[in-house]
């Protein structure tokens, strides 16, 4: 014998939501806009507009050959399960697009051509590579970087960790060199 | 109580697209241990959660011979017996593709 409720008269703040919920929802459709900066910014640097990457290295000499190297964010690697990861973008030489087959980026002299590190994909005028940064990198690491050319040549040039990627060196800092 | 279900569904959409960035790259990975028996165990991988059958998995040496040239097993594992002389493994996916394991990385058991 359960008797209905009293009609109580909702609180004000309740007839307010009541009235204008709808009206309030169209607020909703300004949230997007808060991401747009971002969005607009991400979108340029993945299809180039604002340059090779966040950050332009310059120009690395490899034997004969060079690549412009450019990290593509100015921060410090990321995580990926197969360890902390640092993107760097490249884009060889007018002349050598032609001549060379294949572009590795390594920390240290590479052991072999097998080890010779991650290879760049993309277009000779647009490459990336994804670059798996040890714990144990020394802040005075070279990066070297080996190219392959279709003759069958292989040359190495480096240039030092520190010039490459400041963000980098500030983060081996912080984790601590691990002996 | 289908307002509540599209809520949470569009919640879900949402939050998927935010991580879907992550989940771009498989990168190789590769991890040795020392098992007892003077015998090292090697696991690969790649960072997208499946495994590595049948790859290339080779113990080199730091004078680059090839001391033992394997494949991971299916299980994506491959054990062999440790080296006298000075070595590196190399997880060899193809160009570029590649983890070195240096045998100072190699944690004693």
């Amino acid at each position: 014998m359960s008797k209905p409720a009293a009609a109580t008269p909702p609180s004000p703040l309740r007839a307010f939501w009541l009235k204008w919920r709808f009206h309030i929802n169209v607020l909703l459709l300004l949230v997007p806009l808060g991401f747009m900066p971002k969005y607009f910014a991400d979108a340029a640097l993945f299809r180039g507009d604002t340059g090779l990457g966040e950050r332009v290295v310059g120009d690395v000499q490899v034997g004969p050959w060079s690549l412009k190297l450019a990290e593509f964010r100015n921060e410090g690697p990321r995580p990926d399960p197969a360890g902390p990861m640092k993107s760097f973008n490249a884009a060889l030489c007018a002349t050598c697009a032609e001549q060379v087959k294949a572009t590795y980026l390594r920390i240290g002299k590479p052991r072999s051509l097998r080890a010779a590190g991650v290879i760049f994909f993309g277009t000779p005028y647009r490459m990336g590579a994804a670059l798996p940064i040890p714990e144990r990198t020394p802040v005075d690491a070279e990066l070297w970087v080996t190219m392959e050319g279709w003759d069958g040549t292989m040359h190495q040039g480096s240039v030092p960790l520190s010039q490459a990627s400041p963000a980098t060196i500030a983060w081996l800092n912080k984790q601590g060199v691990k002996p | 109580m289908t307002l509540m279900r599209l809520t949470r569904a569009c919640g879900v959409l949402l939050l998927s697209a935010g991580f879907s960035t992550v989940a771009l790259a498989h990168n190789p990975m590769c991890e040795c241990k020392e098992i007892p028996g003077e015998q090292i165990q090697c696991t690969g991988g790649f960072s997208d959660g499946s495994g590595a059958p049948g790859v290339t998995l080779d113990v080199i040496g730091y004078d680059e011979t090839i001391l033992l040239p394997g494949k991971l097993g299916q299980d994506s594992t491959l054990t062999f017996k440790k080296p006298a002389a000075e070595f590196y493994v190399l997880f060899d996916a193809g160009p570029g593709h590649v983890v070195e394991i240096d045998q100072a990385d190699i944690q004693p058991q």
